[in-house]
């Protein structure tokens, strides 16, 4: 004897907890199943693409920390790696290991925040996300001794990087390396052998691996399911092929898997860190480039691993100062493609914890 | 009984019963008449509390308030357009005639039975109520219990999903 | 680089320049201090007294042990009735004033405690979090839910469209009937309780399962799906969570013989041991069942936050949704009061409470179990709605009822054996943590036997790059 039941549709977002942003899924229901889920964006539009068309290549770099505003200092390399690719501006060796610092250091906040934003989604009243807080919080003032900014960086320059840390920064840094293993150690403690975070999370939203390749993801979440891909070994951009690093694989694709990636890519980027700072060299931080830098006319596609994934930079100059076309591939908005099929037929709880460990950040989607 | 405050009580106790059970019928939508009904059944708990039956005013609240008004919460859920359109029904003079009959049989009941005086001064009733449950109606206790554990058994046979059943059913 | 400690940016000075709270309470003006300390000193050294002279006699038969409002209550009714009244009236007063007086009593706890607890909560999950909590408003903070409370009665009222008017507005104030309720037959001191019931643990029972209804109007009437799906999820797990806490108030009763909260106290008093001790698995799956019943992590899926925003009050706003939020810690010191009473041996503690008054004592305890809740809350995630209603159904219901049979052997036993108390009830507390562990490891073979409970493989490390094939070779 079955009860027949009527769907019903639930609105999740733009306004709700834990859509990370303004984030709309439409959801139809049956019960606590999830019948059939639309993801609606574009509450967050800038127009940031158009836009750049009307600055230099310079005056573009703001719009990438406000892309990926959680990880400012990967879209600004981003951009200006791109931008240096296409004119061929030389970068000073000082100014690259910088560039590796600072984005090992993105990637650490980054990924603190997307795993303590996963495990509120799961219901931890905010004990791990205010723990991860703790060592993002120092690396936000180590951004802030440098450039002034904690969160929109505007850091990296086309040739360089904008100033040399100050003489603070170095033992500050030195600290934080030091003590960031234990403290990584300490949320293992807290979370992985977690009886109910285990419960929530294992065998939930799983990507197969032919899935995640298909549906072009990249970054923690193409790793989580099992692919060995990281733009910093398979492409190496700046002085990563000098570092000695592994790259995190999971092995079932769940949430868990791409939590445990993130968590272990913490490690990774200390040691990364760790080298970078015995290695460099003293000297200029940046080379001098024109006001209105005029690259030749063509076009580029670079790409770097931001700590959501790949994100790539589309430029076409016209040889003029301004780019002629300026394109962002957003890791978060081709990662967030799949959870359609993740959701269907999945509890609405498990559903919020997928959205959680896909990481997205809104400002990326909609840029 | 004599105790004044007993006797406001009682009244008090009444009025609510009898209130609640008038707006039971008179809402017209059916989870106001299912508050109203609760509100009733609570009345009725203090009603046997001035009588000195706790355990039954206790039953009362557990059975009558707090589970049997659950299941009639979902029996309304599952009723198409419940608390929509409660319009008039063909089923008006059947009811108004089981009601008028009942009310005459427990009157009847009522006026002929020979109401000896309360019951002499008992301090517990759960002591009393454990015994004879245990004592002199083991058996009538029994066979309720039996009853029940078929029920229980029923439920759970009705919405149990069959392993052949292609389209899997909603239980939890 | 002199400046090796000098903290970096202006927010992290100020953190490393925040001194504790013990160093401010130092802080304060000497005179403030001292009149302080004298007056904790005053009223241990007063307590004393009294206990003493208590305990060596001094005081029966004149006057009673003041601690205890219980003789207070009764010699007020022996004093009006002695006073040569109406009769009538004697008796209408000596039911009114006690009455009177007790819900003033009680209701003045709960409302201390809506006070006192937000800030506390928010000040132990501060601490659990690292970060500092409400510490602007008065004192310490202290302030802090009087100026939420007062924010809250300021707001606007909202009533969405499409509510149920009448449905609406009965919630907030239904909830409240049971949360006050509960307390009437805590008892407090040996005769400070306010309504001794013989059937205490049935009212506890059934008062608990009042909740049920009016969450569930306040998630029908809010005519929003958010607020519907809380009610729902709400309904079902108070409706699951009732028999575990039932069958193990039941375990209680088999073995102290009474239903009286008070009997069960004394009873945990003279054998000189907790019920917890005997029957823990009881205990447990109490406390855990009514974090499901109360809405409290790691069992708050009916107003789980990151899901379906706040639950059954979602459309609430204001002080509506304020009551909603006091009831809610309402609910979780009367739990605390019910877990002490009957498992941490209420207002006693192995003779104690002949020195200092039973209901500082009870209070500790209360105080206690809601710092394990707010431990809990502060530490674990919130299961799915499925596992939780699994775990009722099929773990804590079936054990929960095989240790209630044994618990009945035993106290048929223990009545009819006439050992000395420390073996029969050590055997008791053996047999029962024995089964308990024994059956919970058996019963999860058996439930979980097609399941792989082995520990989560870690990530693997990998230096080849690679696509599907490259994934194929990892995985081996």
């Amino acid at each position: 004897m079955t009860t027949s039941t009527e769907p019903y549709v639930l609105n999740i977002g733009p306004q709700h907890p834990s859509t990370h942003g303004v984030f709309r899924l439409r959801v139809v229901m049956d019960g606590e199943k999830i019948k059939d889920l639309d993801m609606i964006v574009g509450y967050l539009h800038r127009s940031m693409e158009k836009l750049a068309e009307e600055r230099t290549f310079t005056q573009n770099i703001p719009f990438t920390d406000r892309a990926d505003y959680l990880a400012a200092m990967t879209g600004n390399l981003g951009l200006a790696i791109a931008v240096e690719r296409l004119a061929g501006v030389e970068v000073p060796e000082r100014a690259e290991y910088l560039r590796v610092i600072f984005s090992e250091l993105q990637r650490i906040a980054s990924h603190a925040m997307a795993n303590g934003t996963l495990i509120s989604d799961a219901g931890a009243w905010q004990t791990p996300l205010l723990y991860m807080f703790r060592e993002r919080e120092k690396i936000l003032d180590l951004f802030e001794m440098t450039c002034g900014a904690r969160l929109t960086t505007n850091y990296m320059r086309i040739g360089g990087v904008a100033f040399d840390p100050p003489v603070e920064f170095w033992p500050a840094l030195q600290e934080l390396v030091d003590e960031l293993p234990d403290r990584i150690d300490e949320y293992h403690e807290l979370l992985v052998s977690n009886e109910v975070f285990l419960a929530r999370t294992r065998g939930v939203g799983v990507i197969s691996p032919e899935d995640a390749v298909n549906a072009s993801l990249t970054g923690p979440v193409l790793r989580g399911s099992g692919i060995p891909w990281d733009l910093r070994k398979a492409d190496p951009y700046s002085v990563y092929d000098r570092m000695d690093f592994d790259v995190v694989v999971g092995k079932s694709g769940d949430v868990y898997d791409r939590f445990m990636v993130r968590m272990s890519e913490l490690y990774q980027s200390v040691k990364i860190i760790k080298q970078a700072i015995s290695q460099i060299p003293s000297g200029a931080h940046k080379t001098d480039i024109p006001l209105a830098l005029r690259p030749d006319e063509g076009e580029i596609y670079s790409r770097i691993e931001s700590p959501r994934g790949e994100i790539g930079f589309f430029l076409v100059s016209d040889g003029g100062p301004f780019p002629y076309r300026f394109h962002l591939r957003a890791p978060s908005l081709i990662n967030l493609s799949l959870l359609n099929e993740l959701g269907r037929d999945a509890a609405l709880s498990d559903a919020i914890v997928t959205l959680g460990s896909l990481d997205i950040v809104v400002g990326e989607i909609d840029r | 009984m004599d105790s004044p405050g007993i006797v406001i009580g009682f009244y008090m106790m009444a009025g609510l019963v009898l209130g609640s059970g008038t707006l039971v019928f008179l809402a017209r939508n059916l989870l106001h008449a299912l508050a109203f009904l609760v509100i009733s059944f609570l009345g009725m708990a203090g009603l046997f509390l001035t009588l000195s039956a706790d355990f039954i005013a206790m039953a009362q609240i557990l059975i009558y308030a707090g589970s049997i008004s659950v299941l009639m919460v979902f029996a309304v859920m599952l009723t198409p357009l419940a608390s929509r359109d409660n319009g008039n029904t063909i089923y008006v003079l059947p009811g108004l005639l089981a009601a008028g009959g009942i009310a005459t049989f427990v009157g009847f009941l009522a006026l002929d039975t020979s109401w000896s005086g309360p019951a002499t001064d008992f301090t517990t009733t759960i002591d009393l109520i454990g015994n004879l449950l245990l004592g002199k109606y083991v058996l009538a206790f029994e066979i309720a219990s039996v009853l029940l554990l078929f029920a229980l058994i029923g439920a759970i046979m009705l919405v149990q999903i069959s392993p052949s059943d292609p389209e899997e059913g909603e239980g939890r | 680089m002199s400046s090796d400690t000098r903290p970096a940016t202006p927010m992290s000075r100020q953190i490393a320049e925040h001194r504790s709270l013990l160093d401010r309470a130092l802080g304060l003006p000497k005179l403030v201090l001292v009149a302080l300390s004298v007056a904790l000193i005053g009223f241990v050294i007063s307590q004393i007294l009294i206990g003493y002279m208590v305990v060596s006699g001094q005081l029966d038969g004149k006057w009673y042990d003041i601690r205890d409002f219980g003789n207070a209550m009764v010699s007020l009714s022996d004093a009006i009735n002695s006073s040569g009244m109406d009769s009538r009236i004697a008796s209408t007063l000596t039911y009114l004033i006690p009455t009177l007086l007790g819900a003033t009593g009680i209701v003045s706890v709960v409302g201390g405690w809506l006070l006192i607890g937000p800030w506390a909560e928010r000040r132990l999950l501060a601490k659990f979090q690292i970060r500092q909590g409400p510490n602007r408003t008065g004192p310490f903070g202290l302030l802090q839910s009087l100026a939420d409370a007062l924010k809250l009665m300021q707001k606007e009222i909202i009533i969405p469209r499409g509510a149920d008017r009448f449905l609406y507005f009965a919630p907030p104030i239904a909830v409240f009937i049971p949360a006050i309720l509960g307390w009437a037959p805590i008892p407090w001191s040996p005769k400070m309780s306010y309504a001794d019931l013989d059937v205490g643990v049935l009212f506890v029972i059934a008062i608990s399962s009042l909740g049920v209804l009016a969450v569930f109007m306040a998630g029908w009437a809010s005519n929003n799906h958010y607020s519907l799906l809380g009610a729902m999820r709400t309904i079902a797990m108070m409706i699951s969570y009732e028999i575990p806490i039932s069958v193990s108030l039941l375990a209680v009763v088999l073995l102290t013989g009474s239903t009286k909260l008070s009997e069960i106290v004394m009873w945990q008093s003279e054998q000189g041991v907790w019920l917890i001790m005997l029957i823990p698995f009881a205990a447990l799956a109490f406390l855990f069942a009514s974090t499901a019943e109360i809405n409290r992590t790691p069992n708050d899926i009916g107003e789980a936050e990151s899901e379906i925003v706040a639950g059954f009050y979602t459309e609430y706003s204001g002080m509506k949704a304020g009551l909603f939020m006091a009831v809610e810690l309402g609910n979780a010191i009367l739990v605390g009061a019910l877990m002490s009473t009957f498992f941490l041996g209420g207002y006693t503690f192995f003779g104690l409470e002949t020195w200092i008054p039973g209901y500082l004592i009870l209070a500790t305890k209360i105080g206690l179990v809601y710092f394990l809740f707010v431990w809990i809350r502060a530490t674990l995630p919130r299961f799915r709605l499925d596992q939780l209603m699994g775990f009722a159904w099929k773990f804590l219901i079936p054990v929960s009822i095989a240790l209630m049979f044994l618990t009945a052997i035993e106290s048929s036993i223990l009545v009819r054996w006439d050992a000395p108390s420390f073996l029969s009830l050590g055997l008791i507390a053996l047999v029962n943590v024995a089964a308990a562990v024994g059956l919970t490891f058996v019963w999860m073979r058996v439930l979980f036997r097609d399941t792989d409970l082995s520990a989560p493989p870690a990530p693997i490390l990998t230096r080849k790059m690679g696509g599907l094939q490259a994934a194929k070779v990892l995985r081996g």
